[in-house]
């Protein structure tokens, strides 16, 4: 053990002109939200002063960026899914969301259009069965002891699988889900609405509930407080009784119910149930951990909040939107992958250079991968 | 903790201790279910046991392998690189469109993807090892920038007209010499040698203490940094060969869907052949083994006129066994500790 043989951290001593002047410079990129916020506001100011030179391909305006909402729904729930799973610790993280989203949207499609069961029996029997998926990567990782990032991936490739075989690889419509198609789109709200743009409907059916769902879960139960526990220090949460097996499986069965819910929203968003709907491309798991590290979830654990995951959701979606009208066309969307990848290295050598310049007082320590044995919880 | 007495140990002796055996459990586990495996493939589908249907699965298994060995690499020191499809990508693109407007020979095209491979994986390396922050995250972040790097340059189209100066790695008869695949060969010979380095050379038993603990690996004079920006590098490298073989068993037109999803399987042939995602422990010989099982696992579910997709379900069941079984090892091991 390298503790034994180093000396003590010398007392850090620091100066208070010192201090403030620290405080200054870091103090707004310290909390992630003021930083997505700002981000935002100056993403939209910059795009408002672009469209009044008349340099884009469209009008930028309220019910522009509110129709750009619709993609927001299941960007934000998976980046949701992504925080109770990464925030467990011990190396978890969740590659299989888009897979299970691909399958809850089948086995929706099926109990709801093929079985003719109830709208609101096909949602919750959905979302149950995307509940029993994350049981699955839950039990393996947690008190099976495998990697998340093994089980995650085995059970990406499984779930899957799964869901190409079982729909023959054609998606599934017909005119119950086409009826459903209503719960996503945009929508005139009673009372208020006739002054507010046209707010997809998904984000008050879907996103607002799970929000204040997880916001609630996270700050004001205690398992919210056992989950922050164990991804801090495992072996301190276990010594303090918690039963961190059972309160980091519960994060992966989280993690598959949020997923089974974008399932049935992607059937509803695209009127049909698709096979590779969350595994097309380069997936749904990839923007979804982007979005979550992007929004502040510390992927080593025990550090992220819902305002950062809801704002860096927000700022992807309003840049792709932005990026659309500047450079239209098929351009535009590869200039989306360079925006977020930019963003997203830019957001995390820029928190780790904040965190490093705030211990410049500690003696020098590499960052050790969490996953690593004896990496400092 | 180390006590007088162990310190006292000849050398040789607890150098034996540390490295690896020269065949892991792991790797006889592999080819134990590789064996029963083509057995099995052998007696329902005659065809498979033939050189026409053994050849082209080799082929296929080349550049997983191949880029296979820079993964265990990184994963061997706990990293790990999603950013691999992007970099056959860029690679694969770049030199397709060189080679359709300028002849050049193949030499110069092998060397022009090892170079811009290459490239890439240092800016992940530099990125992971000089930014600390952690490799996942770093390598999402530049798999979205090579990605669309490669997408510029297919300019919304497809690279048509592509000569066959890259056949030496092809399926057809000038890539084979007596039935042996030229892209298999070279993969099994970057096996050999990374076999060897990690084993015997200081810089590869390096990697081992780098990913057992990195503070520790600094403590004791190992230069952490160099060594992880060269770990990339060299992934980067192999990435950008390999993307040579996929175009040269492609046809003469290259879309965009090139290298889309390798890095996942080259994790799971990586993590099938015993390396352990935590680091500090992998075997490279495990990877070929993994990449094998593998590529047999999707040909045999074809050729057993099965759903193709149903392959990648056994490929999840081969990684949850595989690991699994190495986790209960890994528990014994640590008993009899």
């Amino acid at each position: 053990m390298t503790a034994t043989t180093t000396t003590p951290a010398p007392e850090r001593r620091a100066e208070p002109t010192s201090r403030v002047r620290e405080w200054l410079g870091s103090g707004i990129l310290r909390d992630r939200a003021v930083l997505l916020l700002a981000l935002i506001i100056v993403l939209l100011v910059a795009m408002s002063i672009l469209d009044a030179l008349g340099l884009t391909s469209g009008t930028f305006n309220s019910d522009y960026l509110a129709s750009t909402l619709i993609a927001y729904v299941p960007l934000a729930l998976l980046a949701l899914a992504e925080l109770f799973v990464i925030t467990s610790g011990r190396g978890g993280i969740d590659l299989s969301v888009g897979s299970m989203v691909s399958l809850t949207g089948i086995v929706f499609a099926m109990l709801y259009q093929q079985a003719g069961l109830p709208l609101l029996v096909a949602i919750v029997l959905a979302v149950l069965f995307g509940a029993l998926l994350g049981a699955i990567n839950g039990v393996l990782t947690a008190y099976l002891g495998y990697p998340a990032l093994i089980t995650t991936l085995a059970t990406f490739y499984a779930y899957r699988s799964i869901a190409l075989v079982v729909s023959e690889q054609r998606p599934i419509s017909g005119p119950e889900i086409s009826e459903f198609y209503n719960a996503a789109k945009a929508v005139e709200l009673p009372v208020i609405g006739g002054s507010l743009p046209l707010v997809p409907l998904g984000v008050f059916t879907f996103l607002i509930p799970v929000a204040i769902v997880a916001w609630f879960v996270l700050n004001r139960t205690t398992y919210g407080r056992k989950l922050y526990a164990i991804g801090t220090n495992d072996t301190a949460a276990q010594w303090a009784g918690i039963d961190t097996r059972r309160t980091r499986m519960m994060a992966y069965v989280t993690a598959g119910a949020i997923s089974g819910l974008v399932g049935v929203y992607t059937v509803a968003q695209f009127a049909s149930a698709r096979p590779d709907a969350g595994t097309s491309g380069s997936g749904m798991a990839l923007p979804a951990i982007t979005i979550a590290v992007l929004g502040g979830v510390a992927i080593t654990g025990g550090i992220g909040k819902l305002s950062g995951i809801l704002l860096a959701a927000l700022l992807i979606v309003w840049l792709n939107a932005s990026i659309l009208l500047v450079v239209p066309g098929n351009e535009g969307a590869q200039a989306q992958l360079l925006a977020l990848g930019i963003v997203l290295l830019g957001a995390s050598l820029l928190s780790n250079a904040t965190i490093r310049r705030r211990q410049a007082g500690a003696p020098r320590r590499l960052a050790v991968p969490a996953t690593a044995p004896g990496a400092p919880k | 903790m180390t006590t007088a007495t162990e310190a006292r140990a000849p050398q040789a002796v607890s150098m034996r201790r540390i490295l690896p055996p020269i065949v892991t459990g792991q790797e006889v586990v592999l080819l134990v279910v590789l064996a029963v495996l083509w057995v099995l493939l052998g007696i329902f589908t005659p065809a498979f046991l033939t050189p026409g249907s053994i050849g082209p699965l080799l082929v296929q298994v080349a550049p997983i392998a191949l880029i296979g060995v820079g993964m265990t690499f990184v994963i061997i020191t706990a990293g790990i690189d999603v950013s691999v499809a992007g970099m056959i990508m860029v690679s694969a693109v770049v030199t397709a469109r060189v080679l359709v407007s300028y002849d050049v020979p193949a030499i110069v095209a092998v060397a022009l993807a090892i170079v811009i491979g290459a490239a890439l994986g240092a800016l992940n390396g530099i990125l992971i090892a000089y930014g600390r922050v952690h490799p996942i995250i770093i390598t999402f972040g530049t798999a979205n920038v090579f990605t669309w790097l490669g997408l510029r340059v297919f300019d919304s189209s497809t690279v048509n007209g592509i000569p066959s100066t890259l056949e030496f790695f092809g399926r057809g008869a000038a890539g084979s010499t007596l039935g042996v695949p030229h892209s298999f060969a070279i993969a099994v010979l970057a096996v050999a040698v990374a076999w060897w380095f990690l084993r015997y050379a200081k810089s590869g038993r390096n990697l081992y203490a780098i990913g057992g603990n990195q503070n520790a690996a600094r403590l004791a004079g190992i230069k952490v940094q160099p060594r992880l920006v060269w770990v990339y590098l060299i992934t980067g490298a192999l990435a950008g060969l390999a993307a040579c073989m996929i175009i040269a068993t492609g046809t003469s037109t290259l879309d965009q869907s090139v290298g889309s999803g390798k890095e996942l399987q080259v994790i799971a042939a990586v993590v099938i052949g015993g390396t352990s995602i935590l680091g500090g422990r992998g075997s490279v010989v495990g990877t070929l083994l993994g990449a094998i099982l593998v590529q047999t696992v999707v040909s045999g579910v074809t050729q057993l006129g099965w759903p193709t997709q149903l392959g990648f379900l056994f490929v999840g069941i081969f990684i949850l066994i595989a690991v699994g079984t190495d986790i209960i090892r890994e528990r014994a091991r640590r008993a009899r500790a």
